[in-house]
């Protein structure tokens, strides 16, 4: 199956963009705000399917990169009133800057040890916040993008402002990253997640792949931060936590690490499991502990489930499955 | 045109006619969110697990058994109020989530008694129930801010500010303690800050003030830290002004150092059932000081401790009445007062409005008035002062309530002669 | 001066306990070239096995040998069981390095999520057996106790043991065979599935050692969410690398290392820097000498 040219993917990109408009219209306030969360899901995952999935290297502090770009958004409209554009930018500026710094750390270690480095970086980052009274402290800074613009009519909720601001920027950067993907810079990531002794000897400088891989990595992981800290309203160490940086992970895991097709599974399932599990439980009236944690069990259960049986994701092993009947 | 593009034309297609076909159908208007005829449906976050939640997390159970209890007694103009708690383990950005939840899944007609001062900040930033005219009852936080009817205009607070209580302790410091040395231990967020405002307007030095990040109270060697610090620097007095594990974790772990000045317990943390729950000794409290607004829970002679501790003790057998439950089922049945005084047409509005002009009426067990009217959000604005019994109750000194009131401003500290009416009769609203 | 010492005491106590979780990762890592994140999980459970043992026989230190034997149970099962499977599934293919962390992170998941629903999020007490009140110098009271030193004792004891076990028998080169070349070791006559096992057991029965006397170590209360057990695994898991990951004795001069480094930032610094100083202490190291400090440079990359 050979991939639609570029003119091709545009066309679809504006159709999803569409019909994006005409959903928001039909359903009721709740899931538009859980469909900005979705958006900030899915720009998260695909950070990680591009640091993980193309180009091999684990971060578990990913949640500490969207915390980066989330205060930076919140700094930018603090203290200089920018418009959101301008904040967004300035988060993937800021995001990816730490990433750049990051994986020059991470570039000369693998395994556990950048496995550590990125998990102390989780835990660690998000409570530098505490130490500046610049960065709001425990507490946080307010993050308000405005209310929209009044030429939409009254009923026309802010929630839904925040889901048309978050899917425009996912499209944009969805797009953007499948480019990146499609590029040379994509197959020389690919080539070092396969045999980087290979890739070497091919002329690929490591160092250089793999800081680029973590850098725009970062970027994507900055907007995802500041889409967070818009549709929450405040950034704070605790928007931030290394419980986040697990979802994010468990999200590209469901969705098919190695690829960007999935990128929607993984996120719809993150935000629909708990709404579900929920309901589930008050449906059997269980206890207060367990309604609580059933959600985290479920999505739990459904990540090593998807390890085991489904490693490469559903999307991969749907292609896989169609070639090999092809093939036959 | 190929086959792939025809496809994807086709099902775009698709998709815009049945997006279309639902948006045209636009839901009737509905009544008040929240209100039906034979039900009022109030929402709650506040930290029911975690590091912050023991003794809060009794809340729920306390307001549940006055509103059963009023339920059984026919309601509110003939309508049962239901709670719905959710917990948000004092995150803030769980309390945003859930608050989404309680708003537009549950669709309650008002917020009571959300706890916590970063948590309640996020609400108001994000979901802004402010701009959705949702009423925020009785907020369990003492932050001055939320007193602010421009920035909070739906808001209602209940306990006095931090600002208040720092600036009474100090007017107690100043009448019992003059002359001695103080330390502080306070956290540090919003709700440490509130209190150091007041200490400064009050103008009290402190020897030595020792901050904690806000979770970090469970960690091992933590409060040994605070205590070497505080210890160091000597002070006759140390002021403990954080959350209920904080204190304990302070006490407890000074009680093993031996090290034991004049304590005095700020009154967020300083539910001595809490404390006494955590490990710490009744016998480390003894001679502690500590403030409240409301009649000392072991009281038996006051008649909301009577009415109270017995529909409790009906409902949860087993769980000692403590301050917690007592704070919580006033805060229940002040709220049903308002959703009585609102009267049978209750809608949001309505709601608020029952509160401005009648909310400085409404009877409560707390020995100090509320202050609600057209321009003020205010409820209580005082405390008196009480030591720690050799089990470790709040006692009134030499058996007398003195009451402390003042502002969240520069206002001065006066001595309130206000006297409690009658509690109504059977405790329910009249 | 007394605060310098009380410091130390803080630190070398708290780094007693890091070491015994970092001894249990290390193992995990010998036997298995897995990093176990339930680990965190494991060690709260184990403490929960040990509370209810208090219960039923009213003896601390029975409680602790059974919350040890059920950590080892618990962890051998999970290894027979899950990782068996999944290492068979992801040895090769492009999530191969990322699977295993995966799947205990999900598995460290699913273990809280089940403590929560057993034993409720509430807080949990189990009383230290020995006082915790400090002893005196003339007219200082120390931040060290009966219970302290208690501590300190038994996690000295375990090591002593630990290391016997690694000296006295071939377990220590058999686990690092199974690891690096397990067709070899095979044909050398190591029963390579019993070693990984085995290897498994004892880094449970050690991450539950450090759990209970982490409760003790404090006020005696502990509950799914607190901060210490959180903490725990991460400084764990950072001693281990800067004691270099393979080695057991590197494993407790790392997180003696580690404690002592803490406690003097947050005596001497600030107190809200709890949750950055371990970060720092990693970064240095690993930019410092990136082995770690017993590690040797070939066992870098994994």
């Amino acid at each position: 199956m050979h991939k639609p040219s570029n003119k091709k993917r545009i066309a679809i990109f504006l159709l999803l963009g569409v019909a994006i408009y005409f959903l928001s219209g039909a359903v009721d306030e709740l899931r538009v705000y859980q469909g900005a969360s979705v958006a900030v899901f899915v720009v998260g995952i695909a950070s990680i399917i591009l640091l993980t999935g193309y180009s091999g290297q684990v971060s578990l502090g990913q949640g500490a990169l969207l915390g980066v770009g989330g205060y930076a958004a919140a700094l930018m409209r603090i203290h200089f009133n920018t418009p959101i554009w301008i904040c967004f930018a300035v988060a993937i500026l800021a995001a990816a800057v730490a990433g750049a710094l990051l994986g020059l750390a991470a570039a000369r270690l693998s395994g556990p040890y950048l496995a550590g480095t990125t998990l102390a970086f989780a835990v660690g980052l998000p409570s530098v916040a505490n130490q500046f009274q610049l960065l709001g402290g425990e507490q946080g800074l307010l993050f308000d993008v405005g209310f929209p613009p009044l030429s939409f009519g009254e009923d026309f909720t802010q929630y839904k402002w925040f889901f048309w601001i978050a899917s425009l920027a996912t499209l944009i950067a969805i797009f953007w990253l499948q480019n990146v993907m499609r590029s040379r810079y994509g197959r020389s990531w690919k080539a070092v997640r396969g045999n980087d002794v290979a890739a070497e000897l091919a002329g690929i400088n490591l160092t250089r792949n793999k800081t680029l891989a973590f850098t725009l990595s970062a970027g994507l992981a900055g907007l995802s931060g500041a889409l967070l800290a818009m549709t929450i309203g405040t950034v704070s160490p605790s928007a931030f936590p290394l419980a986040l940086s697990f979802s994010l992970l468990t999200g590209a895991v469901l969705a098919g690490v190695t690829t960007l097709g999935g990128v929607m599974i993984g996120a719809v399932t993150l935000v629909a499991i708990p709404d579900i599990a929920g309901a589930v439980a008050s449906r059997f009236g269980s206890s207060e502990a367990v309604t609580n944690n059933l959600p985290g069990l479920l999505v739990s259960a459904l990540l090593i489930l998807t390890v085991l049986f489904v490693p490469n994701g559903p999307v991969e092993q749907f292609r896989a499955r169609r070639e090999h009947r092809v093939n036959k | 045109m190929t086959r792939m593009n025809r496809r994807t034309l086709i099902s775009a297609s698709a998709v815009l006619v049945v997006a279309a076909l639902t948006a045209a159908t636009v839901p009737a208007q509905a009544a008040e969110v929240g209100v039906s005829n034979s039900e009022i449906k109030l929402g709650m976050t506040l930290p029911m697990t975690g590091t912050a939640s023991p003794g809060y997390n009794k809340i729920p159970g306390a307001m549940k058994a006055y509103f059963d209890y009023l339920n059984a007694n026919g309601g509110v103009n003939g309508r049962k109020i239901t709670l719905k708690v959710e917990d948000d383990r004092y995150v803030p950005t769980e309390a945003v989530a859930k608050t989404n939840k309680l708003i537009l899944q549950d669709k309650v007609m008002a917020l009571i008694s959300p706890l916590g001062t970063a948590n309640n900040k996020a609400i108001a930033a994000s979901v802004n129930p402010a701009r959705r005219g949702v009423p925020v009852l009785f907020v369990n936080s003492g932050f001055s801010g939320f007193t602010d009817t421009t920035k909070y205009p739906t808001t209602y607070s209940i306990l006095p500010s931090y600002v208040m209580e720092a600036k009474i302790m100090a007017e107690y410091i100043k009448d019992n303690f003059a002359g001695k040395t103080l330390g502080l231990l306070y956290q540090d967020d919003d709700f440490g800050t509130d209190a150091l405002k007041g200490f400064t307007q009050a103008g009290i030095t402190f020897a030595v003030k020792v901050p904690y990040a806000s979770g970090s109270q469970g960690a091992a060697g933590v409060p040994a830290g605070w205590v070497t610090k505080l210890s160091a620097a000597k002070p006759d007095v140390v002021i403990l002004f954080g959350v209920s594990s904080a204190t304990a974790a302070g006490l407890g772990t000074a009680a093993a150092l031996k090290y034991a000045p004049q304590w005095i317990l700020g009154s967020v943390g300083g539910d001595a059932t809490t404390i006494k729950a955590s490990g710490v000794p009744a016998g480390v409290l003894y001679n502690a000081i500590g403030a409240s607004f409301a009649p000392a829970t072991t009281d038996a002679d006051d008649e909301y401790v009577k009415l109270f501790s017995d529909i409790y003790a009906k409902a949860v057998p087993g769980s000692a009445f403590d301050n917690n439950v007592l704070i919580g089922m006033n805060s229940a049945f002040v709220a049903a007062q308002a959703l009585k005084a609102a009267g049978p047409d209750l809608t949001r509005k309505s709601l608020m409005a029952a509160i401005d002009a009648k909310g400085a009426s409404f009877a409560s067990a707390a020995l100090l008035p509320l202050n609600y009217s057209k321009t003020s959000h205010v409820g209580y604005n005082g405390y008196w002062f009480g030591k720690y019994s050799p089990t470790g109750d709040l006692k009134p000194v030499d058996g007398k309530y003195v009451l402390y009131t003042t502002d969240s401003g520069s206002g001065a500290v006066v001595k309130s002669t206000w006297k409690r009416p009658a509690m109504p009769a059977k405790g329910l609203p009249n | 001066m007394i605060q310098l010492l009380n410091t130390i005491l803080i630190g070398v106590t708290s780094g007693a306990i890091y070491a015994l979780m970092a001894m249990a990762i290390v193992l995990v890592w010998r036997s298995t070239r897995v990093i176990n994140f339930a680990q965190a999980g494991l060690a709260l459970a184990s403490t929960y096995i040990g509370y209810e043992a208090l219960q039923i026989v009213d003896n601390y230190w029975i409680a602790l040998i059974c919350a040890m034997f059920a950590g080892a149970a618990i962890s051998a099962f999970i290894e027979i069981t899950f990782m068996r499977i999944l290492l068979k599934h992801t040895s090769s293919g492009p999530i191969a390095s990322v699977a295993p962390i995966i799947a205990t992170l999900g598995l460290l998941g699913i273990i809280k999520a089940l403590i929560t629903m057993i034993w409720g999020g509430q807080d949990a007490v189990i009383k230290p057996p020995l006082s915790n009140t400090g002893f005196s110098i003339g007219t200082h009271t120390l931040v060290f106790s009966p219970m302290k030193l208690a501590i300190i004792v038994s996690v000295a004891l375990l090591v002593f043991v630990f290391s016997l076990i690694f000296q006295k028998t071939n377990i220590g080169l058999a686990l690092r065979a199974s690891a690096y070349a397990p067709e070899i070791a095979r044909l050398a006559g190591v029963k390579v599935d019993l070693v990984r096992t085995l290897g498994w057991a004892l880094s449970g029965a050690s991450g539950a050692a450090a759990g209970l006397l982490l409760t003790s170590n404090g006020n005696g209360a502990f509950s799914p969410e607190s901060a210490e057990f959180s903490l725990l695994f991460i400084s764990g898991f950072i001693a281990a690398v800067v004691g270099g990951l393979d080695s057991l004795v590197g494993a407790v001069i790392g997180g003696i290392f580690l404690g002592l480094i803490t406690a003097f930032v947050l005596m001497y610094i600030s107190g809200s820097l709890f949750f950055i100083a371990p970060f720092v202490v990693l970064l240095l190291v690993l930019f410092i000498r990136p082995q770690g400090i017993i590690g040797v440079k070939a066992g870098r990359r994994a």
